[in-house]
């Protein structure tokens, strides 16, 4: 899902190896990641990858990118190591955030050299970690600093908006909270998140200046990253510690791929204190039969130890079972089958011969749909044009339009545009519909369509019911309700069905020109000549004769 | 040789006029009319029986003038015969037989023919009738008898008319004008000629077989008339299936062929908890946002099915229950599975389906209408038809997933060639995306698939692999209905639908 750019020559020099782009195409497969695009910017090379898994953000830059490819490649193996030096760094953080942001965690890279490049890959990963691993911020929110311009300790605190003023990111005046949720781009994309509470959350250091308004901007006069940084400290604030925690392995683990050394921040809550970031391997264990069973592979134990190796676990066979580690900036293993793909995955998929599996089953179409389309055949043998129309409409449509009272139908919530907005109850509208689009197509015009109207039943267990009915429609200057009477007297007759029309008043009908289709004393439809307010409603200037019908009701199985 | 009936009336006709005649002669003794006897001619030409000379003629006409005199005569043949019959009369009394713009040329010819005198009486021209003018009343002059001749042959070639008099003369007195004509002549070739010396049988020509021709027998005495088979004919437009729904259709055939049992479903709402719950996608999934997932104001809420089934699922989502997962860490909240939503992807029916009970092994699909929240544009559509299924089976692999997929590329889109990329969806693993290669698109993304997880076929009731695949028919269907514009799937344009060519 998300989908991040990265450059072929930095990602060959955090490999260690030049590659072609065909190579690259498929190195990227091992990432879980398409390449999406390839292109050229000033002789260098660039890729877009279209990244498949939304679980692992540590595959959503050119250094977990390059990562997965050296180890696939086994150029390294097993559980990627990582030093942690504690620092005395702290951050204290206030109790009054628990209803508002309540956890924050933190750490700081130093020995950092940060090309263009790496400062790009450094944004853009932090970027995508918060908008799809953290729901656009509002599970995590990351923050990078210079960590050299700062004053430690740090205190992340609840504090009331009046009393919040600082230069946000990308401006040269102070502001207060309330403006820049107002004014500011982010402020306006991300203030929802803490709009109305009383406090708002801020990361200030030893001298109270803002560092950073979490989740929506930083201050642009306090520790923004530059070329020149050296050393990076991390805050990642959100409601799941495990959350923030995983976000914050895997930005730092990232660094670390370009030469960063990791320190840990001690962050102190009311009740507990943590060392962030945590890096400890995480355990599973799983069946190897389990494994060569459903991969379908003829493979060894040790093939399999070997496979996972190159998708850093650290793999220890006992009694036809694996026990593993794997690195802390992944959280994905809930089941033996996660580790399934892994195998998979570093086997590669095209390097598995397909086999079609050979079940004796039959195949069979469902009678009921077997019944629409001989009536579908039926009406083409009338001459008629088979359209296919969109369920979604809206209640002007279905009712004002049709000359008629309005009903309970099914309506959206959320529409994208309020002409989809309901679902129809009926498919004449439809028909109407599509005639009014074609007042300029030679005549006469003739159209049916078997298509579904749901209605509302109560009893059901979507509250709802969609019915299979066929409407048709003819306009000509000479159209008659006989003209429909025909189609319909000979489909009754096809299907073996008796019927009778009553007269009805209905408003899409011309008086004493409608009847109600009934077939086993049960009304199933209605037919008529179209009434003139209708046509004007919807700018057709030619009769139209039509009828619907629910087709249920006529339906028996197939002998 | 095949001739038809008025090639042969035509060949007897000349040969009456002595193997060749005018056009226009021909068509008089033929007694057809004058674009029979062109087509039958032009036909004979081109078998070698007659041919046809054009030359270029200069013809004299009567103009309206001269109409109207070879009728009532001329101005000076009317003003002779009043004077003859009165001896003398004044210019008043000319009226009675001259229009007013007549009476003053007249003056000048009546002069100059020298039939009659002219004076003054009380201040009034007279004229008085001379011997010759008498005499001239039973004479006939050149002009007079031009004017019979055109009047009697409408037209008369320029020599002939020059004979008897100036042509200028005539046309001085708008009588008369000269035209450019083309004269068409036929003539019988020697072929022509032997045809019509062995005699030509003459049958009736008809233009319809009608039932009396047939019923009587009458149809053996005559012959049908020829018809162009080349001329131009009125475009039709047959009552035709909707050329997606024919590309639907046979696709699902061919599932049927491939051993598929279809799935249906009685709604196009469906619960939250078929649409995402049962396929194990946590409640807090980026798909389950309001902006990605249509939701309804009403009716809002569902039911939920039996109470064994949801706790479950329940338990599968918060901490994996029996199924070996830990699950995804969560309170699982029973009303947001209630709410309701146009069904967003045929996996839904999969899900009901298994929960159902199925075959083991068995293999299912559906083509089913889903809905989801984008804009309408030519790249998108609001609601369309997917393609999806399972195939269920104890000793099921993904070996046979690949297969499976394979198999789709090639009776679906008849693809040689195709490739496998990893792919995550919430509901399967290990996933996996084919493309296949479309000799005129290139490589295409043919259709997902997966292994089912564990987590949403145990509280299912299901204990072996389930292989769930979909096939992404889309951009196939353009490519085989030739648009560019995905709306024309589910089009309003008539014309479109009327010309769509037809699929099988």
């Amino acid at each position: 899902m998300p989908k991040f750019e990265v450059s072929k020559d930095d990602l060959e020099k955090l490999v260690g190896k030049t590659f072609s782009v065909e190579e690259w195409e498929d190195l990227f497969l091992y990432a879980k990641c398409e390449l999406d695009d390839v292109w050229d910017y000033e002789g260098k090379i660039y890729f877009k990858a279209d990244a498949k898994d939304t679980n692992r953000p540590d595959l959503w830059s050119a250094e977990g990118i390059a990562r997965q490819v050296k180890w696939a490649l086994g150029l390294a193996k097993g559980l990627p190591k990582y030093e942690i030096e504690k620092s005395d760094i702290v951050v204290y953080v206030d109790e009054k955030l628990k209803d508002i942001r309540p956890y924050g965690v933190y750490a700081i890279v130093e020995g950092l050299e940060l090309d263009e490049e790496a400062l790009k890959q450094l944004i853009q990963l932090q970027e995508k970690v918060a908008l799809t691993f953290g729901r656009k911020r509002k599970e995590v929110a990351i923050g990078t600093f210079d960590f050299d311009k700062l004053k430690p300790p740090f205190y992340y605190k609840a504090v009331e908006p009046e009393k919040i003023k600082f230069v946000p990111l990308n401006y040269d005046v102070e502001m207060t909270a309330n403006e820049i949720l107002e004014k500011h781009e982010k402020g306006l994309e991300y203030g929802h998140l803490i709009k109305g509470k009383s406090y708002y959350p801020l990361l200030v250091d030893s001298e109270e200046n803002v560092l950073s308004m979490p989740p929506v901007i930083n201050s642009e006069t306090h520790g923004k990253v530059t070329e020149e940084t050296r050393s990076v400290f991390i805050d990642i604030t959100g409601y799941n510690l495990d959350k923030i925690m995983l976000a914050l392995n895997v930005l730092v683990t990232a660094l670390a791929e370009r030469g960063g050394k990791i320190k840990s921040v001690k962050v102190v809550y009311k009740d507990f204190e943590i060392e962030t970031p945590d890096l400890t391997p995480k355990e599973f264990e799983v069946d190897l039969s389990y494994i060569k069973k459903l991969s379908g592979l003829e493979l060894t134990d040790e093939q399999i130890k070997e496979l996972l190796e190159r998708m850093f676990y650290e793999v220890e066979l006992i009694n036809g079972k694996a026990k593993l580690k794997y690195p802390a900036f992944r959280d994905d293993i809930m089941h033996a089958r996660d580790v399934l793909e892994d195998v998979l995955i570093a086997y590669g998929y095209n390097e598995i011969k397909p086999e079609e599996p050979e079940l004796a089953v039959q195949g069979k179409g469902d009678d009921f749909v077997e019944f629409e389309n001989a009536i579908r055949e039926l009406m083409i043998g009338f001459g008629l044009q088979e359209i296919i129309t969109f369920n979604l409409t809206n209640k002007e449509n279905l009712f004002a339009r049709m000359n008629i009272e309005e009903e309970p139908v099914v309506e959206i919530e959320n529409p994208i545009s309020l002409n989809w907005s309901t679902l129809r109850n009926w498919l004449l509208p439809s028909l109407m519909e599509f005639l009014s689009k074609n007042t300029h197509e030679e005549y006469p015009q003739k159209i049916f369509e078997v298509g579904k109207a749901t209605l509302i039943d109560e009893t059901k267990e979507t509250k709802t019911i969609s019915e299979s009915k066929l409407a048709i429609a003819i306009a000509h200057p000479r159209v008659t309700f006989t003209e429909v009477k025909e189609i319909l007297e000979s489909f009754m007759r096809h299907l073996e069905y008796e019927y009778e029309l009553k007269e009805i008043n209905h408003g899409s009908f011309i008086p004493g020109r409608a009847g109600k289709i009934i077939v086993n004393d049960k009304e199933i439809g209605v037919i008529g000549e179209i009434h003139p307010q209708v046509l004007e409603n919807w700018g057709i200037e030619m009769p139209v004769a039509a009828f619907e019908i629910f087709l249920r009701p006529l339906y028996k199985p197939s002998t | 040789m095949e001739l038809s009936y008025h090639e042969k009336l035509a060949l007897i006709a000349l040969k009456e006029l002595n193997g060749k005649a005018k056009f226009e002669e021909l068509v008089e003794r033929s007694k057809l009319d004058q674009v029979a006897v062109m087509r039958a001619v032009l036909w004979l030409q081109s078998k070698g029986l007659t041919k046809l000379h054009e030359r270029e003629k200069r013809v004299v006409k009567l103009t309206e003038i001269g109409e109207k005199y070879s009728k009532i005569g001329l101005p000076e043949r009317r003003a002779l015969k009043l004077l003859v019959e009165k001896g003398k009369a004044s210019l008043d009394d000319l009226k009675d037989v001259l229009s007013e713009d007549e009476i003053k040329p007249i003056i000048g010819v009546l002069r100059k023919e020298g039939w009659a005198n002219i004076r003054k009486e009380e201040g009034k021209l007279i004229l008085e009738v001379t011997e010759k003018g008498r005499k001239a009343l039973g004479e006939e002059r050149p002009i007079d008898k031009v004017l019979q001749i055109l009047a009697d042959k409408e037209e008369v070639e320029v020599d002939e008319i020059e004979r008897l008099i100036s042509l200028n003369e005539l046309k001085r007195r708008k009588i008369a004008e000269e035209e450019q004509k083309s004269e068409r002549e036929v003539e019988l070739t020697e072929e022509g000629l032997k045809l019509v010396e062995k005699g030509l049988e003459l049958k009736e020509e008809v233009s319809y077989l009608t039932p009396e021709l047939i019923t009587s027998g009458k149809w053996r005495e005559v012959e049908f008339k020829r018809y162009n088979i080349k001329a131009p004919v009125k475009v039709i437009y047959p009552g035709k299936k909707q050329p997606y729904r024919a590309f639907l259709d046979k696709i699902r055939r061919k599932l049927i062929e491939m051993g598929f049992i279809e799935m249906t479903v009685d709604s196009l709402i469906e619960t939250q908890f078929w649409n995402f719950d049962a396929l194990f996608q946590p409640q807090n999934h980026p798909a389950r946002d309001w902006t990605d997932t249509y939701q309804l104001k009403y009716p809002k809420y569902g039911m939920l099915p039996n109470e064994k089934l949801v706790e479950k699922v329940k338990a599968s989502h918060e901490s994996g229950w029996i199924t070996g997962s830990r699950g995804w860490g969560y309170k699982w909240d029973p009303r947001l599975a209630m709410q309701l939503m146009p069904r967003a992807h045929g996996t839904a029916l999969s899900a009901r389906q298994l929960a159902k009970g199925t075959q083991i092994p068995g293999k299912y699909f559906a083509i089913q209408r889903v809905f989801r929240p984008d804009v309408l544009d030519r790249t998108h559509l609001i609601e369309f038809n997917q393609v999806e299924g399972f195939v269920i089976g104890e000793d099921l692999n993904f070996k046979h997933l690949l297969g499976i997929l394979k198999r789709f590329a090639v009776e679906v889109a008849g693809a040689k060639k195709v490739k496998f990329l990893p792919d995550y969806y919430p509901f399967t693993e290990p996933s996996v995306q084919m493309s296949a290669y479309h000799k005129e698109l290139g490589w295409v993304e043919f259709g997902g698939a997966g292994v089912f997880r564990e987590e949403m076929t145990k509280p299912l009731g299901i204990d072996v692999p389930v292989i769930a695949w979909g096939i992404g028919i889309d951009r196939l269907a353009m490519f085989k209905l030739g648009i560019d514009d995905i709306r024309y799937l589910f089009s309003y344009d008539l014309r479109w639908l009327r010309e769509a060519k037809i699929l099988w």
